[in-house]
């Protein structure tokens, strides 16, 4: 019945859209989404506001794995509310910057968009709010095509051609491994449904079936090794549909295995998952943020730091874990809420900084960045929110980011006060640590080779600010942003309830009497910071007034023709970092340096790419693999009936065979 | 009262250290050398002074010198001198210090490529690598306080009781070497960095304020004290714990650790080669994670 009510509200909404003119299509589809995204929150703040356990909203008869039920608990009430935000804002966010695609692409092709961004919010709710089996697979089916579909929009590109079927590859892989885990848990308890994975982990064998969830799971998040998809998806796609992959889709990833760790509760086993977990973590984040520095197109350069934000929930994540596993309930509790206060942070930067990325593009039709330089001057109100989106993914005070990184910080540090799990808290510490620092290296460089400094194209001359339904859409993320960072007291209390349905008997004295008494003071140091620096410039221009203020050339020491190619680049501005990280990238160069011997040079072209290790490994064996067996299989296909009815009679005998020796 | 006069000390050791810095040198180099207040003489006379602006430059680049200076004054705020309370303190206030000084960095960072010059453009490159790797340092070194005394905020990680102990002070002199070589890096001093250079091709710090002039240059010298300032104070805080932990030791010993140190440093040393700074650095955090590792062996009275 309750696929029966799903389709057909997909057929009815697929009618309207299609049927809407060309240009009101965004409205539908927006109504839509603000529809779902409303009828969510309130059970959601509901399930928050009253720490609920548990909150039924329909029950489900699947075929498969039996009974299932749509409820609601506070983890899925947190994912819900942060998808609805994304949702409202991406779909904000299309219209301008679908706005010149009107013309181009067909009606229909516009319509396939928006039912796609309106099911891909609405699959991603219906992921977070299943209780598991079936409706969830259907759900986390139903997100990878809608997402699959939106990252083909310019399919007339060969490459995003190429990174939608690899992305479409790997979900299907990730896929497999979640269906035997959900058939697993079948096998074992006789349905599906999460809540069964307890009598599944309590029977023993918790390691292999949790690791089949974190694989399948991981691969959504972008684990290491398993992000190769992302950086190909994400400039593949168009700017709102990376932002919201990037912002929420990837977090289903990491509802899932919060989702699974939290019905377990052996403390070796806890052990062994927390160090996978966190080693994943450091892995990821440091591979992620290292990559990042040394791109040289934006979009890219935000899919790797995805790819490390991730990494920095894992390390938060197995950090908890760790803690729980000790029984320090301390630890356990500031990382957890330092790893969910992080994917709601970063839900909010990363798709800021990818509306901030599509304003750009749709200006300058690239995101290579040394095709920039002082869009600041063209484009005031997107430098701003963008720097905004900067300081929050550098982590730096007194914005959102630094207050869900302090936490894991404080969770580490307090394990290693404690002297529980000392060396992987300092192993944990000194990756983040790494992580912090490669951040900035690498969004000062987006940031400043965009924004700042001299134009190194004229393309930059002619853009200029973009409409204000996609400044109105940036403003959803930039008032998270700002408001977390500055009352993070208060805004510990939405993962409140979360931390508290894992550690019930700890959370809330944790919460009441370490973590808010801490956070009120960084609030109160916040506003300080902020006080002491608008009162500084305030002291500095009043000044000012009465001295002589002159305007002139930049200064170049001496030199008396500067130009702007002499500018520094992105890729020169991370050269130092990609002197040290040389053998995690596969570097292609095409042309030549100016070589140390010419005197006078002549024109040189040269250009160098990096390209991910993992990448090439995956393309060299793996896909030749994938070539040669889809060889041999294609013998089979003869195209003669004959020959298919034989195969088909061997079928037949192979399962008799098989049944009479009870093999299967 | 107490945090008032911590923080007076704060700025006591702030102004004090280039002083001490200069003299050493001079008297080393077997000069008369300037007087010991020149540097504040000198931001006195810029803070007078009106300013020239790049018309590359953008409004970031106006109020960079503000947000690199309120950060590095809110730093401040949350070190105390020995067994003085800062104003600024909590568990975990560590991190926020390590944090609020990379907002500092990042704004300098901004500013210096907002001119579109090459050379402030290699100056920023090198801040940014050289921050990102001396970040692990500093975690480290704060995790082995914590790990040490079992606290996560300055206040409470130095002012505690302390019992005379030999594994605490052969941690407590271990951190005060890391910071102090910290401090280096941090301040841009030789063997990273020279300030006197005339070479713009090969300064890190000072190529990254060239185009800044007036109350912008001021703000920028007294954010660098500031921060030499505070992570000298770390140094001769985590000394004082292993002997005598009182204010009137701390200070002096702050200012003279840094400013002997470094006057000793700038006479007799030559600064690195730029492509030697790295492994200069990334040796620093191998350093920290050595001495954490000593540190928890210890701890676990491990005899070694």
């Amino acid at each position: 019945m309750f696929y029966i009510t799903l389709l057909s509200a997909l057929a009815l909404l697929v009618a309207v859209i299609f049927l809407t003119p060309l240009r009101q299509k965004m409205w539908v589809a927006f109504v839509a989404v603000v529809a779902a995204a409303i009828a969510i929150a309130f059970p959601a703040i509901s399930c928050l506001a009253s720490g609920a356990k548990e909150l039924e909203i329909i029950s489900i008869q699947s075929p498969l794995f039996g009974a299932e039920s749509l409820r609601m608990d506070t983890l899925s009430a947190l994912f819900s509310l942060v998808i609805g935000i994304a949702g409202v804002a991406t779909l904000l966010y299309s219209r301008g910057y679908l706005a010149h695609y009107l013309d181009k692409k067909s009606s229909a092709h516009i319509s396939l968009h928006y039912t796609a961004l309106v099911v891909l919010v609405v699959s991603m709710m219906l992921v977070v709010i299943s209780s598991g089996g079936f409706s969830f697979l259907f759900a986390w089916e139903l997100m990878t095509i809608a997402s699959f579909i939106l990252i083909l929009f310019d399919a007339e590109r060969q490459q995003v051609l190429r990174a939608a079927l690899a992305y479409l590859i790997m979900m299907h892989i990730g896929f497999v491994m979640l269906v035997a885990g959900f058939a697993k848990i079948y096998a074992i308890t006789g349905s599906g449904n999460f809540n069964n994975l307890a009598i599944c982990f309590s029977s023993g064998g918790t390691l292999p079936i949790f690791i089949l969830f974190l694989l399948g799971f991981g691969m959504k998040a972008g684990l290491f090794p398993m992000h190769i998809w992302l950086p190909e998806a994400h400039p593949a796609a168009p700017s709102h549909v990376s932002a919201i992959m990037s912002g929420v889709m990837i977090k289903t990833g990491v509802y899932g295995v919060m989702r699974a760790l939290w019905y377990v509760v052996d403390a070796a086993e806890l052990h062994t998952i927390g160090l996978i977990i966190l080693a994943a973590g450091i892995i990821t984040g440091l591979w992620g943020v290292i990559l990042a520095a040394l791109q040289n197109d934006a979009k890219r350069l935000l899919a790797y730091s995805s790819i490390e934000n991730i990494g920095v929930i894992f390390i938060g994540l197995g950090i908890a874990t760790l803690g729980q596993a000790a029984g320090n309930y301390m630890v356990a509790t500031i990382a957890l809420c330092g790893a969910l206060l992080h994917t709601v942070n970063h839900s909010f930067f990363k798709s800021l900084l990818f509306f901030g990325a599509g304003n750009i593009y749709s200006q300058m039709h690239t995101t290579l960045l040394d095709r920039f330089g002082g869009v600041a001057k063209h484009m005031p109100m997107t430098a701003i929110l963008f720097f905004v989106a900067t300081i929050a993914i550098c982590a730096l005070p007194p914005l959102n980011g630094f207050i869900g990184e302090f936490l894991i910080y404080l969770g580490m540090l307090d394990s290693i006060r404690a002297e529980v799990n000392t060396i992987y808290a300092a192993g944990g510490l000194l990756a983040l640590a790494l992580i912090g620092g490669i951040v900035v290296l690498a969004f000062t460089k987006l940031y400043s080779t965009i924004f700042l400094g001299s134009p190194r194209d004229h393309h930059v001359a002619e853009s200029m600010e973009v409409d204000n339904y996609r400044i109105a859409a940036m403003a959803i993320p930039t008032v998270g942003i700002i408001s977390i960072g500055m009352f993070p007291q208060f805004a510990i209390r939405i993962v409140e309830g979360v931390a508290n349905q894992f550690f019930p008997a700890a959370t809330a004295t944790i919460v009441d009497h370490y973590i808010v008494p801490n956070l009120w003071k960084i609030s109160l140091t916040a506003w300080l910071l902020v006080l002491v620096i608008v009162l500084l410039y305030i002291w500095k221009s009043r000044a000012q007034r009465t001295r002589i203020v002159e305007q002139g050339p930049t200064w170049g020491c001496g030199f008396t023709s500067p130009n702007i190619r002499m500018q520094y680049t992105g890729e020169s501005y991370s050269e130092g970092l990609e002197s040290i990280a040389t053998s995690l990238t596969q570097n292609t160069v095409e042309g030549r340096a100016i070589g140390k011997s010419e005197i006078f040079p002549a024109s040189h072209g040269y250009s160098v790419k990096h390209k991910d290790k993992i990448d090439r490994l995956f393309a060299a064996w793996w896909m030749e693999l994938l070539r040669i067996i889809n060889k041999r299989i294609m013998r089979l296909r003869t195209g003669k009936i004959n020959h298919y009815i034989l195969f088909a009679l061997l079928f037949l005998v192979a399962i008799f065979v098989l049944s009479l020796l009870n093999l299967i | 009262m107490g945090i008032v006069l911590n923080t007076l000390l704060i700025i006591l050791t702030a102004i004090s250290i280039p002083g001490v810095i200069n003299r050493t040198r001079a008297t080393l180099a077997g000069r008369k050398g300037m007087p010991f207040s020149q540097h504040l003489l000198n931001v006195n006379v810029l803070l007078r002074k009106g300013a020239v602006y790049s018309t590359t430059t953008t409004a970031l680049f106006r109020i960079a010198p503000a947000i690199y200076l309120g950060a590095a004054i809110v730093a401040a705020l949350m070190m105390p001198v020995a067994d003085l309370y800062p104003l600024i303190s909590f568990k975990g206030d560590v991190i926020c210090f390590a944090y609020t000084l990379a907002l500092a960095r990042v704004a300098i960072i901004l500013a210096a490529m907002d001119t579109g010059s090459s050379f402030e453009g290699m100056g920023a490159a090198r801040e940014a690598l050289y921050g990102a790797l001396i970040e692990p340092a500093l975690m480290i070194g704060f995790a082995t306080l914590a790990l040490f005394c079992g606290y996560t905020s300055f206040a409470d990680i130095f002012a505690h009781e302390q019992s005379f102990d030999m594994h605490l002070t052969i941690v407590m002199l271990l951190v005060a070497f890391l910071f102090v070589k910290i401090t280096f890096v941090e301040s841009g001093r030789v063997p990273v960095d020279d300030p006197r250079t005339h070479l713009e091709l090969t300064m890190i710090h000072e190529v990254m304020c060239l185009d800044y002039s007036g109350i912008d240059m001021g703000m920028i010298h007294i954010a660098g004290w500031l921060k030499t300032a505070c992570f000298s104070m770390i140094a001769a805080n985590a000394v004082a714990a292993t002997c005598c932990f009182h204010w009137w030791f701390a200070v002096p010993l702050a200012i003279l650790l840094t400013g002997l140190s470094v006057g000793i440093v700038e006479s007799t040393q030559a600064r690195n080669k730029l492509a030697n700074n790295t492994t200069f650095i990334v040796t620093i955090s191998a350093l920290a994670a050595l001495i954490f590792f000593i540190g928890y062996l210890l701890k676990l009275n491990i005899n070694i």
